[in-house]
């Protein structure tokens, strides 16, 4: 199903306008405190959450703002209230 | 004409409180595994789960191809054998398959894919898998509706010919398998829903279902593109996996013209005829994560653009019908099949991406091995999850297809 983005600076707009830019993660481990382990799930693990998830897009084709949304997978549907988040906050 | 028959993998049956081991996903990965599990390995005791019906998942939505022409020497014995298996199964279920080897034609439209397929051509020769790499003329004489002009988008310099690949008929598969499981003793229960996966000091003890509490010591989740989430919501295992809809469609049947699988990494596009005259062709991965397997006109807009350019006698038909399916899509583009790691007793196979249909028969065969014999088979061996934390993923992106979900 087609989906729309909401872009903090251009609003709404068609999807295949922003690349999308994976689960959102948290921060990115500090240095010190990196090992394989949690370089790994920083970089490749994903949760594939069924429903609302938080997540980044790149406007490529806009402004090229990065940016965070709630999308539900399910419906390509965007969640406006993030209370609503199945997946568990990173 | 409306009695009711008997589905050939036998009567619903009571949801027993124990089995010996339990899977998740009614999909051709797990019935295979199944079969293999009951036939081989003298494992009787086993309850395939399916939460609508078997089938219904990616066993019914690809689109049939089989092939052998993966790119690193991990990958292409396990389809070889995937491959090898279909006439063995055939007679093994006595259920037609409909095999059909015609050969599959991958396009290459320039030189440095030309130099890709080289490659490939080479593993492929080494390991004893049948691929010739072939010209635009060569090409057009397997393939006379072929467009070898230079005026298209892509013009075609060669292609890579591999004969021993072609198209099974995906239903049948799915049919033919529950068959030949339930033969042996396995029991299939659908619309059967997986809830949890108990566990106690590292260990599986059951699975909780919505018919009832299961008891089991083992438990192997190959449920498709559900699988990583089902895995994490289960186990909190999280996984390398981007889940993406794929679309396919088929176009309204026309006289035989098209006697190979023709596919084009740089179209994004896959065609072959069916016995019924269709085109069936299918598209790229949606660019973003989603669950939704509904279709879009982008991809019918855009295969339409594809086939008519590099087979132009196509222009004008009509799609009849347009379906997606899920596509779990590794980094490597190569699955994940282990177990007894992180949980005993708990095995998964998944991040098929879309080459979970070309090998079931392989896999249900070695996850067969693995469950009965605690032991991975060497075979499998490269396809542990650990090696993503050891940077050793596999060479498949290399393949001549690609893709960005997130990467």
């Amino acid at each position: 199903m087609a989906l729309t983005i909401t872009c903090p600076v251009c609003g709404k707009r068609d999807g295949y306008e922003f690349r999308f830019g994976g689960e959102d993660k948290g921060p990115r481990p500090e240095q010190e405190e990196m090992d394989p382990e949690s370089w790994c799930d920083y970089v490749h693990m994903n949760r594939c959450t069924a429903g609302v998830q938080k997540e980044w897009w790149f406007h490529r084709d806009g402004c090229g703002a990065w940016f965070t949304i709630h999308r539900n997978t399910t419906t390509n549907l965007e969640e406006t209230n993030p209370k609503e988040r199945d997946d568990d906050p990173a | 004409m409306f009695f009711k028959k008997k589905p050939l993998w036998g009567k619903k049956k009571q949801l027993k409180t124990s089995y010996d081991a339990v899977i998740i996903g009614g999909g051709l990965h797990g019935l295979a595994t199944a079969y293999y599990l009951a036939r081989e390995h003298g494992m009787r005791d086993i309850a395939v789960l399916e939460k609508k019906h078997i089938g219904f998942g990616g066993a019914g939505r690809n689109t049939a191809i089989v092939r052998a022409n993966q790119r690193t020497q991990y990958n292409v014995p396990l389809y070889k054998e995937a491959l090898d298996l279909w006439p063995v199964l055939t007679r093994e279920l006595d259920y037609n398959l409909m095999f059909n080897n015609c050969g599959n034609l991958n396009l290459m439209h320039s030189e440095a894919a030309m130099k890709a397929a080289r490659m490939n051509v080479a593993t492929a020769q080494f390991l004893g898998v049948e691929s010739h790499l072939i010209d635009a003329k060569e090409a057009k004489e397997l393939v006379p509706a072929l467009n070898i002009k230079d005026d298209i988008t892509f013009p075609v310099h060669g292609a890579m010919f591999h004969p021993p690949g072609g198209i099974v008929r995906h239903d049948a598969a799915v049919w033919g398998l529950a068959k030949g499981a339930a033969a042996h003793g396995a029991e299939i229960h659908q619309h059967t829903e997986a809830l949890a996966v108990n566990r106690e000091e590292g260990k599986v003890t059951g699975v909780e279902t919505n018919r009832g509490r299961i008891t089991t010591k083992k438990v192997l989740i190959s449920a498709g593109g559900y699988s990583a989430a089902l895995i994490h919501a289960m186990l909190g295992i999280k996984l390398p996996i981007s889940v993406l809809t794929i679309q396919a469609m088929v176009t309204q049947p026309v006289k035989p013209l098209l006697d190979h699988v023709v596919s084009s990494g740089a179209y994004h596009c896959y065609a072959n005829q069916t016995l019924k005259g269709e085109i069936a062709t299918g598209a790229h991965m949606d660019p973003w994560p989603n669950y939704t397997t509904l279709t879009t006109a982008r991809y019918i807009k855009h295969q339409a653009e594809a086939l008519s350019e590099f087979l132009p006698c196509l222009a004008g038909l009509r799609f009849m019908r347009h379906w997606g399916g899920l596509a779990d899509m590794t980094p490597d583009m190569a699955p994940i099949m282990d177990g007894n790691d992180h949980v005993e007793g708990f095995f998964m196979d998944c991040g098929w991406g879309y080459f979970g249909f070309k090998s079931c028969s392989a896999v249900g065969k070695y996850m067969a091995r693995f469950m009965a014999e605690d032991q991975v088979p060497d075979i499998l061996k490269p396809f542990t999850l650990r090696r993503f934390e050891q940077h050793r993923l596999m060479g498949e992106t290399a393949a001549l297809v690609n893709y960005t979900a997130d990467n």
